[in-house]
């Protein structure tokens, strides 16, 4: 009975386990999920141009919203205004102050964003140009676009890395492999990689504007930015001629004497710019100075208000000065529309047509061509209602340019730091003015933890 | 006044009951051919049954070797038909079971005595099996309700705190509806984010995953947790499962632990209902003492004397006049001072028959905050639990359901950072007509601006499941159970333009809101079979089961930006813009196939097998499946022949284990290489971007976990203690290695072949030290102890952890500079220079190792009882290292209030102070000596700390007075005392400028009838 009994029980346990067997087995690839609508594989991405165009569009949007190049107070507009001496601080925010005191440490919160913001942007650019080479659907003028413009982007956010940390290193790839023991890059090689994709740029990409906003770049902007990396180099003649190549296009661009009308986004003088995240909306540099009775964050400090010559139009079109009982101050005013204007008034400018006026100057300048030189120089300085300039010997003509870069394009992208430390006066300009300048200031330390994520970069920036 | 405690247990005391009727079956043959000739003879049998101290109602009767059972009523009278050859057992949980000889007798009275050796029968819970707590082979720890209700807390991870061995929990914020950090035996993963338990309410694997998006209720300082859906007063039991033994059979979800929430069944008899309502006040405990208004500007006015700045700059307000230099203001008082008003309303039903049993319950709650202004958190919820089973008994249901909606409404930022650094003569945040004061645009961090905005958050939670089992035959029992959970989450952070200064010129066109909606469901199916069989003196328990498990998510966060007026900004159809800043959606599978094999003999030699081969959507094809195991094995020494008998040794029992268990919290689909949105858009076109670094090859992380413990009772079970030793081997580390900036992202999924260990020591002691009619005294004990350490990591040295961690050093540790002293020439804090380059640089200068993990920890539980009084408390112990607050505020000298600490400072060469000369921040040699100084050993201080954490006071109203009605009256507390030499808010310190966990007392009633 006691057998029976057992038999029974097992009977009863095999059948119950024959019931539960098929669920248990056989459907491995219950687990399998694929992709859901936020995921797009990458392959797809690269077999249309529109998707292909989204993934290289978007680096633009972030260029707008967090890079160096963004007009908010993290992009160099501001950031390396407050470190020269362009603006004055009131605020109370940690790397402002850090970098108006010309404080920065490698351990100051939020340095590694900057860094961290242009290199994943880089990358995005290197991804764009792996995968539509790779793609065998993609049109070839399609293909020529892409990577065209990913070459631009890759020069132009490496070029800024470049005045900011020095030699850094130049990525051209998406493996993470390489790139996270990538070594920092002499300014010599650095130099030479930045032409090579500026010139392999300008040449993939085609001459007329791909859209009527010039938002994206054309062979020419590449040759405008050329044309500052020679200037950077010291390659005089080579600058020259790449600022000739896009002066010489009268039909693109056409030179406006009316200060009013530059930062307006239909200007002709422009050779890149930016769009707002949406229509309607104008540029976030309008907003970054922008203050109403006093100043609460920043303001334009009163020696570069001073170096404005006596009847300087600029002064007037692109600072507003704000008094009261207390004082006077001036703000950036190149850009003034902060609200939403219906239909986009203001795009920020990346590239324009002054700033190659002033290269061929500098650069004729530099071979002796003092001639020529003061020709460009004055296009700027009569737009302004300025007279010609009265300088003589080569070396009173390159400081002039010097002097009128810093009125020109102040609040622009740093260029009043970069042209200092070009002209090695960053610390005859700086020392007087700013009590925290150090020589060593003159590039920033690479944050601490990029440095203990790669000992490659190792050494860190002197001074730091 | 001892049912009310011992109540809860008694759905238990059923399960042990028809368990021990099950075993006994087997063996019983020869009683039921006796059974058989005495038929005829049954009759009816009434009787009471009492303590001491009188009729106990809920007793369950039952005919020994039948099913034929009984439970008395609320005067403790019982009926049941039996014949005169049968016995009745007489079982209660805390009281010594009793069998009775029918014989003659119609009428039975019978006092059961209280035994505590009768709590070693408890039954564990140990997820997809329970176990006789004697006859246990792993490691769980648990606490009931008994333990949970005496906290006036809202949280379930804040019920554990200091009352389980190996449970380290750490509270992120003071604020209602914040978060709480759990970790099991000590941190397994290199990745800070993959060290959560698997979570697991009635059955119900519950995604413990944050809910939030940054930008969103950014007041909590972490992103918020699911885990506040629970109702603490809901819960019955929780466990947590810690050894290989427990947690293989859960195979890769099982590396850091497994909690089990088990909440509250009705029970049969009599229909009671029960209404709990406590009120109190919650504050912060403790302030940072800080520089009033004429010491705050002597540090100012000598820092720029400093700096040689004569003339005060336009923007320093604080001194150069702009404020009134003779104002002061407590800014922590202010903006932290307040009580939070704490409420709390239970009510609920219960009853049944012997099939059928239910519960109803609904709870309230609400807590407001600190800050001025109002702001509060509320809970509500609904739970039903119905349990019914067939006459026969062959046929087993358990439903529960519970629902609950949260809403949490706070300031816009956690005000505690600015009640610290707010100069202390800074102007009243109100002008008089009640409106916000910018002091002439002077004034722009006035915090009350967070006051203007605001964080909310809106959740609902729905957790329902069913548990179908049906007895194919003595041996053989089916049993499925299905769950599902429903989560859906809403939090916005408002930002009108008001907050900003006027100055700006702002209006509405610049009011923002950002958005997170959540979606979470997730459905469970677990089949499964159970077969006990009993082979001569060999006991055996075979479990087969499967789980299917299926998780979907949809997240999608957005801002709105600019309306027309502020009053339109609850609706962002008014927005001028509005961005999908992100939207995520995934699906998690899970599927698995789980056993064990149980193995008693003689009972007392355990051998208990688990394992599982898992299936995880999370990992590429070629990894996707994985094989987890272990053995677990117990000798009941003190039940072999040879063990003389006597009276000291009650039980004594070793147990050890060995196994393996994974780990997969790496989120979904990280091993494609794929494109995402952006949520940028540039031309009108919505932008893509690469989503991660693309890595297909990773698999499982994997866990090997050795524990030995030995369990003893001496005295009859009046003194148990437990001690083990586990040490677990986490390795495959399952990284998100960080990658230097120029890899275009800040991490790659991949396995690290690295190795992690963590070994403790777990005591535990309950000992009953007085028990008499009218007094008893418990003592509650636990210690661990647990090192952490970084065993072996092939290649650290070039690796990008290279100075993150140290081979031999646990993981949790921050290198820092060694402080060689103030300079007292130069006023200057100087550091060792260990590579002598002559600069104090990071991270090559950095040798000095602080380890943040606690030494030890533990707490020390007592309750006491009085006739109708009962005393309970916890005492919570850590030994441990932390940063002293005090010490890393900011720069002193700068605009911002610091700590008195700072007064002791340098001034004039030849000075020795603690603090170097000040600065206004111009200064970069001072200001970099002082960020070096705030990552230097200077800064580790003592952070331990004996807290009070738990108190409750509670009197039951005698019987005389109320007749069948029982009321209980308390006063609880929790955080009441806290004895530390830490200077900061509170030793349980996160950051700076997170509000620390609060002091609370309430009082209260509970009613039941």
């Amino acid at each position: 009975m006691k057998t029976k009994f057992y038999k029974n029980t097992m009977i009863k346990a095999s059948l119950s386990l024959i019931a539960i067997l098929p669920l248990m087995g056989g459907c491995d690839n219950f687990t399998e999920t694929g992709l859901t609508p936020t995921q797009l594989d990458t392959n797809a991405v690269f077999e249309n141009s529109s998707t292909a165009t989204a993934a290289l569009t978007d680096v633009y949007a972030r260029i707008r919203e967090a890079s160096l190049l963004s007009g908010k107070n993290s992009g160099t507009g501001y950031r390396l205004g407050l470190y020269a001496d362009e603006l004055t601080w009131y605020g109370s925010t940690a790397i402002q102050t850090a970098f108006y005191n010309n404080s920065v440490l490698p351990s100051t919160a939020g340095l590694d964003v900057m860094w961290n913001n242009t290199y994943s942007q880089i990358y995005a650019t290197n991804a764009v140009i792996v995968g539509v080479a790779a793609s065998q659907t993609l049109q070839e003028s399609d293909k020529q676009q892409l990577i065209g413009e990913a070459l631009f982007i890759r020069a132009l956010e490496h070029f800024y890395l470049n005045q900011l940390w020095g030699e850094v290193p130049y990525i051209t790839t998406t493996d993470y492999r390489i790139n996270r023991i990538a070594s920092r890059v002499s300014q010599a090689e650095f130099n030479q990689k930045l032409i090579d994709d500026l010139e392999q740029a300008a040449q993939l990409l085609p001459d007329a504007y791909i859209d009527i906003d010039r938002v994206r770049p054309n062979s020419f902007a590449a040759r405008a930015l050329l044309a500052r990396v020679y200037l950077y180099a010291q390659r005089w003649a080579e600058a020259a001629n790449e600022a000739s190549a896009v002066l010489n296009q009268t039909e693109l661009y056409v030179w406006d004497t009316d200060l009013s009308q530059v930062f307006l986004k239909d200007n002709a003088t422009t050779i890149l710019q930016l769009k707002p995240r949406n229509e309607g909306l104008n540029t976030d540099e309008a907003s970054s100075f922008y203050f109403n009775s006093t100043p609460t964050v920043v303001s334009l400090r009163l020696d570069l208000i001073a170096a404005f010559e006596t009847g300087d139009l600029r002064l007037s079109n692109w600072t507003r000065k704000v008094t009261n009982n207390n004082g006077t101050w001036y703000h950036a005013y190149k850009y003034k529309e902060r609200t939403n204007t219906g239909s986009s008034v203001e795009y920020s400018k990346i590239l324009r047509l002054a700033e190659q006026y002033l290269i061929r100057a500098e650069a004729r300048a530099r071979q002796g061509e003092l001639i020529g030189a003061l020709e460009d120089l004055n296009v700027i300085r009569n737009t302004a209602g300025l007279g010609n300039c009265l300088a003589v010997s080569q070396e009173e003509v390159i400081q002039a340019i010097l002097k009128e870069r810093r009125v020109e394009l102040f609040t622009e992208y740093g260029h009043r730091f970069m042209d200092l430390k070009r002209y090695n006066q960053l610390d005859a300009a700086l020392e007087t003015v700013k009590p925290g300048w150090d020589a060593t200031n003159r590039l920033l330390p690479i944050a601490e933890s990029e440095l203990s994520l790669n000992p490659n970069l190792k050494p860190q920036n002197p001074g730091y | 006044m001892k049912n009310l405690s011992f109540n809860k247990g008694r759905p238990t005391c059923l399960c042990i009951f028809i368990f021990a009727v099950l075993l006994s079956n087997h063996s019983n043959a020869t009683g039921l051919t006796f059974r058989t000739y005495t038929k005829q003879l049954q009759h009816q049998i009434t009787g009471t049954v009492t303590d001491v101290t009188g009729p106990l109602p809920s007793v369950t009767v039952i005919v020994k070797g039948t099913t034929t059972s009984a439970v008395t009523d609320e005067k403790g009278n019982f009926s049941i038909t039996a014949n005169s050859t049968d016995v009745l057992i007489f079982s209660f949980l805390g009281y010594a079971t009793q069998e009775i000889m029918v014989g003659n007798q119609t009428s039975i009275i019978v006092i059961l005595a209280e035994d505590s050796t009768q709590l070693k029968e408890v039954t564990i819970n140990a997820g997809y099996y329970s176990v006789n707590d004697k006859e246990r082979t792993g490691s769980i720890a648990r606490i009931t309700s008994k333990d949970i209700e005496t906290q006036p807390v809202n949280n379930v991870l804040a019920t554990m705190q200091g009352r389980m061995a190996g449970v380290e929990i750490t509270q992120n914020t003071g604020i209602a509806g914040g978060g709480f950090e759990i970790q099991i035996r000590g941190r397994n993963s290199i990745r800070s984010d993959g060290n959560a338990p698997l979570f697991i309410i009635d059955g119900v694997p519950y995604s413990s995953e944050a809910i939030g998006f940054s930008g969103t209720m950014s007041v909590l300082n972490t992103f918020t947790s699911p885990l506040n859906n629970l109702n603490p007063g809901d819960i019955q039991s929780i466990e947590v499962l810690k050894d290989a033994d427990a947690t293989s059979i859960y195979g890769s979800r099982g590396a850091n632990g497994v909690v089990l929430v088990t909440t509250k069944k009705g029970k049969a008899g009599q229909t009671t209902v029960n209404v709990n309502f406590s009120s109190g006040v919650a504050q912060v405990a403790h302030f940072m003492d800080l520089l009033n208004t004429k010491q705050y500007l002597t540090v100012r006015a000598e820092a720029f004397q400093n700096d040689g700045i004569t003339e005060y700059p336009e923007g320093a307000y604080d001194i150069n006049g702009t404020w009134d230099p003779n104002r002061y203001t407590d800014w922590q008082k202010k903006l932290l001072g307040n009580s939070a008003q704490i409420t709390n309303l239970s009510a609920g039903i219960q009853g049944g028959s012997e099939y059928t049993q239910f519960l109803l319950s609904s709870n309230f709650n609400h807590e407001t905050t600190v800050f001025p202004g109002d702001y509060g958190y509320k809970k509500a919820n609904v739970r039903t639990s119905i349990s019914h089973q067939s006459k026969d008994k062959h046929f087993h249901l358990d439903f529960s359901g519970g629902y609950t909606v949260q809403h949490n409404n706070q300031p816009l930022a956690d005000p505690t950072l600015e009640a610290i650094t707010t100069p202390p003569n800074a102007p009243e945040m109100y002008d008089a007509q009640g409106n916000i004061n910018w002091e002439n645009n002077t004034f722009e961090n006035n915090p009350a601006r967070n006051f203007l905005g605001s964080s909310q958050s809106q959740t609902y939670d729905l957790i329902a499941n069913i548990q179908l089992s049906y007895k194919v035959s003595q041996d053989i029992t089916l049993k499925t159970s299905l769950g599902y959970t429903d989560l859906k989450h809403h939090e916005a952070s408002v930002y009108p333009y008001t907050i900003y200064l006027p100055n700006y010129g702002l209006g509405a066109e610049s009011s923002a809101i950002y958005y997170n909606d959540v979606a979470r469901r997730s459905w469970i199916i677990e089949p499964q079979l159970n077969w006990k069989n009993l082979w001569g003196r060999l006991q055996t328990d075979l479990l087969g089961g499967a789980t299917f498990q299926r998780q979907d998510n949809e997240q999608i966060a957005m801002s709105a930006l600019g309306f027309a007026h502020n009053s339109l900004m609850n609706n962002p159809a008014a927005a001028t813009y509005l961005t999908v800043s992100g939207n995520d959606e995934f699906i998690y599978k899970y599927q698995a196939l789980f056993g064990r094999l149980n193995l008693q003999l003689d009972n007392r030699y355990i051998v208990n097998l688990t394992g599982r081969r898992d299936g995880s959507s999370r990992f590429g094809p070629s990894n996707r499946f994985a094989w987890f195991g272990a053995i677990g094995a117990a000798w009941i020494f003190s039940s072999e022949d040879w063990f003389v008998k006597q009276d000291v040794l009650s039980l004594g029992k070793l147990r050890a284990s060995y196994g393996i268990t994974g780990n997969d919290q790496i989120g979904n689909y990280q091993y494609l290489d794929s494109y995402g949105t952006s949520g940028n858009n540039y031309q009108g076109i919505p932008g893509l971007q690469p989503s991660r670094l693309y890595n297909p090859d990773f698999g499982w992380e994997t866990n090997k976990k050795l524990e030995f413990a030995l369990e003893t009772g001496f005295l009859q079970d009046k003194i148990q203690f437990t001690a083990g030793w586990y040490r677990n081997h986490s390795s495959n580390q399952l990284v998100g290695v960080p990658m230097p900036g120029t890899t275009g992202f800040p991490s790659l999924q991949a396995n690290l072949d690295a190795t992690v260990e963590n070994k403790g020591i777990e005591l535990t002691l309950q000992t009953t030290n007085i028990q008499t009619k009218d007094f008893s005294w418990t003592t509650d004990f636990n210690f661990t102890s647990v090192k952490n350490k970084l065993l072996s990591f092939p290649g650290l040295e070039n690796s990008t952890y290279s100075n993150q961690y140290v081979i031999g050093q646990p993981l949790n540790i921050i290198k820092l500079f060694h402080y060689t002293g103030l300079d007292s020439q130069s006023g200057i804090y100087t550091f060792e220079d260990i590579n002598g380059d002559g600069s104090i640089n990071s991270p090559s200068d950095k040798h000095v190792l602080l380890n943040l993990n606690p030494k030890f920890y533990g707490g020390v539980q007592n309750q006491f009882r009085y006739k109708n009084w009962q005393l309970d408390f916890l005492l919570q112990f850590v030994k441990q290292d932390n940063i002293d607050p005090r010490k890393i505020i900011g720069v002193p000298g700068e605009m911002g209030n610091r700590s008195t600490q700072i007064l002791d400072h340098w001034s004039v060469p030849g000075d020795s102070g603690a603090v170097q000369l000040y600065t206004t921040g111009v200064n970069s040699d001072v200001e970099s000596a002082f960020f070096n100084y705030a990552a230097s050993d200077a800064v580790i201080t003592d952070a331990s700390y004996i807290r009070l954490k738990n108190l409750q006071l509670s009197y039951n109203l005698p019987a005389k007075w109320i007749g069948n009605t029982k009321c209980r009256l308390y006063l609880q507390g929790q955080n009441l005392l806290t004895f530390t030499s830490f200077k900061g808010p509170d030793p349980e310190f996160r950051a700076v400028g997170t509000l620390p966990p609060l002091r609370i007392l309430t009082i209260g009633t509970q009613i039941s009838f």
